[in-house]
């Protein structure tokens, strides 16, 4: 059996820069490939050219080739565990796929039971999929990929809305997977912990081209990975006398059937910088949301002693911001200038003066962009003018969702920088999801810890 | 019935009381999708709402037919009043009793509606509850730049479109990586068939419809 | 990139955009009943039907505008209504009929412009034809045969105004951020 391997391959999207540029490596087949790199680097552009997603949904190879073995069958579990099904229900979504594969009907009864039980499914057949946590429907799509007895198997980032259980039981079966069918399985994530098991072939992903570590290297980055995860971060707890901005009163936040946060009181400390931790789908994201008053909960939450559903939206949104965690749902207008000179209309922080923006701007090397589409930025580059144009806004509370995803730490140190100025002239109250650690020790007050559906202060 | 057959009668007989004014038939075929809604558990509430719904629209073309027309026709009026509840019973009948997964397979398989068609609006529909959400987060995100949206705001559907773009790329390129392949044969984990009972039971309804339609006034 | 035909991401997406509009058409619904309460006492209730009607016509324009490419506009407003009549709306197989002939009308725009004119002129184009289709079926469906010829002319006019409006200039302003944002050949 040949290899998967690219050859001096170029891919470009046809509006922005090279995504990869003369890329060369080879897949062995029937192992596990672990790419790892930071997001936005082309991980996942590299596993829709495999599947043969990519150039057929856009982009094109503007020099070099791909090669796939003969008769190999691909079949791809995606970052966004909703956006991945045709049909209402697991059940129904087999069929569907089955269907597609031509397989008679007498053997698909058969062969959809085989693959619920094989993805641990089996109880949840029938129940809707909106109404499924992303674990579960992750399981749902390894059970669908699976039924169609794929020979290689590609997982785009595909516990990025996981919790911890079902990302363990995935990544068993997929070890099983591997060994009893021999299986090739090629996953991208930026996080590394938790793949020891699986003995993978690491690769990363840096400067647009892939390097293929070591064995010896690769075991050393996992086992590290698995260390990092563990190491905690120097804080303290908040203090009795220390003024509250946000009161929990019974707070309790439900996502479909399951119970993310057991009914919790608790305050947020006015002008401090609280960091939410927690692992993927624990549902760090919903409780900011809840915050925004984007998603229902119970229990009562004040803002400066208010109900905040007593607060009108207009007012509340004076003093409350959130930082999206996808950069696009932020931006209201099409170029970088327009969604600038809406931040400096309605904005109120008096920090930025027409001097400050543009320093600020040049610093962040967004300077000289104002004609851009904003959708066509990088990744990174969204990310800084969405944390700035919400600065401008000038929110007494600002609630940021992983903002620093494809961040370099240059860029990093230059925001955190931004902010700090920004608070000498104007007290600002933060609470940060993020992933990232590095580099923001010296940014956090508190830490708060979100796990086993409750939410606690931790203190070293 | 066979979704695909049942739909056409349904679409037929909407047609057909559009273009003729004869208030008893009208009136029979209100009473017997509701003894059919009956027949399928229908709650009170639900017919409340059947009831509800189109009420306002009957009553203003009713006063306008009956009272404001240069002929003031009551009948003509009340003709149209029972028009409206008859697409209305007819369309919840149609909806509450037919699932949208056996219309999608049955307009596949007996009516060889190419499968791109049936299984691209089933996907989209699997996105509501995140449509819902998504809009609901468009207004949120321009309220924090100091901005309001209406419904009427070029902002709000631009950003909206822009999701659903993004979307249907997404869920196009799970449907492939499924297996799916427009244009592929497929076969059918429930095969859907037409009976003879189905095309009898078109016939009759359609005949007594005629009948009704004709004999009374 | 030349395309002759709807693919299944463009399905899909059609499809979204149809409940897109579908759920924004719920919140507005209580204009048209607003109106309808307003109107009826001085014998103009069916004009709140004419005065939201270019609400209910926008996805079609869109689609065609989204898409060029002859049968889109007619699709875009067809799925709209197939989705509508499964998300609970009420009017059931008579939204169907309405998606159908307001499709046809807004086609029909883009055809009398051979599908090669993208302005205000195809706005122009397509608000006329649909105005007059959709005016034609309310002719039948309404009863608007048993209106004075004063008040027929008058729910015309205000037909054409509403549909300009929304499935017009609205249609217009959004496609022309999706164009500038590159969504849009320009």
């Amino acid at each position: 059996m040949k290899e998967f391997s690219f050859n001096h391959l170029s891919f470009s999207f046809t509006t922005g820069e090279p995504v990869l540029t003369d890329l060369t490596a080879s897949f062995a087949p029937r192992a596990v490939h672990l790419l790892t790199g930071p997001s936005g680097s082309g991980k996942s552009t590299i596993l829709k050219l495999i599947a043969g997603l990519l150039p057929k949904y856009g982009g094109q190879i503007t020099a070099g080739n791909l090669t796939v073995p003969e008769g190999s069958r691909s079949g791809m579990l995606f970052q966004d565990p909703v956006m991945q099904f045709a049909l209402d229900t697991p059940r129904h979504e087999l069929e569907f796929t089955l269907e597609n594969c031509q397989v008679p009907r007498g053997q698909m009864k058969g062969q959809i039971a085989t693959a619920l039980s094989f993805a641990r499914v089996t109880p949840l057949a029938d129940r809707k999929i909106t109404t499924l946590s992303g674990g579960q429907q992750q399981r749902v799509a390894l059970a669908a990929v699976v039924a169609m007895k794929p020979t290689i198997l590609l997982l785009d980032e595909p516990f990025a809305n996981v919790d911890s259980a079902n990302r363990q039981l995935i990544l068993n079966q997929l070890a099983q997977l591997n060994r009893k069918n021999k299986t090739t399985i090629i996953i991208t994530d930026h996080e590394c912990f938790g793949y020891q098991e699986l003995h993978p072939q690491v690769w990363q992903l840096r400067d647009h081209h892939l390097h293929a570590l070591t064995p010896k290297e690769g075991n050393e980055l996992l086992r590290h990975a698995d260390q990092q995860e563990a190491a905690p971060i120097r804080v303290t707890m908040p203090s009795k006398d220390e003024q509250a901005i946000v009161d929990f009163t019974d707070l309790t936040i439900r996502q479909g059937d399951s119970v993310l946060l057991t009914p919790t009181n608790l305050h947020l400390v006015k002008n401090k910088t609280t960091l939410l931790t927690g692992a993927n789908g624990v549902g760090k994201s919903t409780l900011l949301k809840a915050l925004a008053r984007l998603l229902p909960y119970d229990g009562q939450i004040n803002f400066q002693g208010t109900d905040i559903q007593k607060i009108s939206p207009g007012k509340y949104f004076r003093d409350v911001g959130l930082i999206f965690q996808h950069a696009n749902d932020q931006f209201l207008n099409v170029t970088v200038g327009e969604e600038l000179a809406l931040s400096r209309q309605h904005g109120h922080n008096p920090f930025f003066t027409r001097a400050r923006l543009q320093q600020a701007l040049s610093d962040l090397q967004l300077n000289g962009r104002e004609d851009q589409v904003v959708y066509s930025l990088s990744g990174g580059q969204k990310k800084k003018l969405q944390l700035l144009l919400m600065l401008m806004m000038g929110q007494q509370l600002l609630l940021l969702d992983e903002p620093f995803t494809g961040l370099d730490s240059q860029s990093l140190a230059t925001i955190l920088q931004l902010i700090r100025e920004s608070r000498q002239v104007l007290p600002l109250t933060i609470v940060v999801v993020s992933h990232q650690l590095s580099g923001i020790e010296d940014f956090v007050d508190y830490h708060l810890v979100m796990q086993n559906q409750q939410l606690s202060y931790q203190r070293n | 019935m066979n979704p695909s057959l049942k739909l056409f009668l349904i679409l037929f007989i909407s047609l057909e009381i559009t273009f003729t004014s004869k208030l008893w038939a009208n009136i029979i075929i209100i009473l017997v999708a509701l003894a059919l809604l009956a027949v399928h558990h229908f709650s009170w509430r639900q017919f409340c709402w059947l009831i509800a719904i189109p009420f306002l629209p009957a009553m203003a073309l009713f006063i306008t037919i009956s009272f404001f027309s240069p002929d003031r026709d009551w009948f003509y009026g009340w003709v149209l009043v029972s028009r409206i509840y008859g697409y209305v019973s007819l369309g919840t009948l149609f909806t509450a009793t037919t699932s949208q997964l056996a219309l999608a397979r049955s307009l596949e398989q007996n009516c060889h509606l190419p499968s791109k068609y049936a299984y691209g609006v089933l996907a989209a529909f699997n996105l509501v509850p995140r449509i819902r959400q998504s809009i609901n987060t468009i207004y949120m995100a321009a309220r924090m730049r100091g901005v309001t949206l209406h419904w009427w705001s070029p902002t709000l559907y631009f950003k909206a479109i822009l999701a659903a773009i993004q979307w249907s790329d997404q869920l196009a390129q799970a449907m492939e990586s499924h297996g799916f392949v427009e244009g592929q044969v497929r076969s059918f984990a429930t095969v859907i068939t037409i009976s003879k009972k189905d095309w009898l039971l078109l016939g009759g309804i359609i005949l007594a419809v005629q009948f009704l339609v004709i004999a009374l006034p | 990139m030349a395309k002759h035909q709807l693919h299944l991401r463009d399905i899909i997406l059609l499809a979204l955009i149809g409940i897109v509009f579908g759920v924004v058409y719920f919140a507005a619904g209580f204009v048209y009943n607003g109106l309808t309460v307003l109107l009826s006492p001085i014998g103009y209730g069916p004009m709140a039907n004419d005065i939201t009607i270019g609400i209910w016509c926008m996805a079609g324009p869109l689609a065609g505008f989204l898409f060029r490419l002859p049968g889109s506009a007619f699709l875009g407003e067809f799925l709209g209504a197939t989705v509508e009549m499964f998300l609970g709306d009420q009017w059931g197989a008579a939204t169907l009929i309405s998606g159908f002939v307001q499709g046809i009308g807004t086609e029909l725009g883009f055809t009398v412009t051979f599908y090669k004119i993208y302005n205000w002129l195809t706005i122009v184009m397509t608000t006329v034809m649909t105005t007059l289709v959709t005016f034609a079926w309310d002719w039948f469906k309404n009863g608007y045969s048993h209106f004075s010829g004063q008040m027929i002319i008058i729910l015309l006019i205000v037909r054409f105004i509403s549909v300009f409006i929304f499935s017009g200039i609205l249609v217009k302003l959004i496609a022309n951020l999706l164009q500038r944002a590159h969504v849009i050949k320009g």
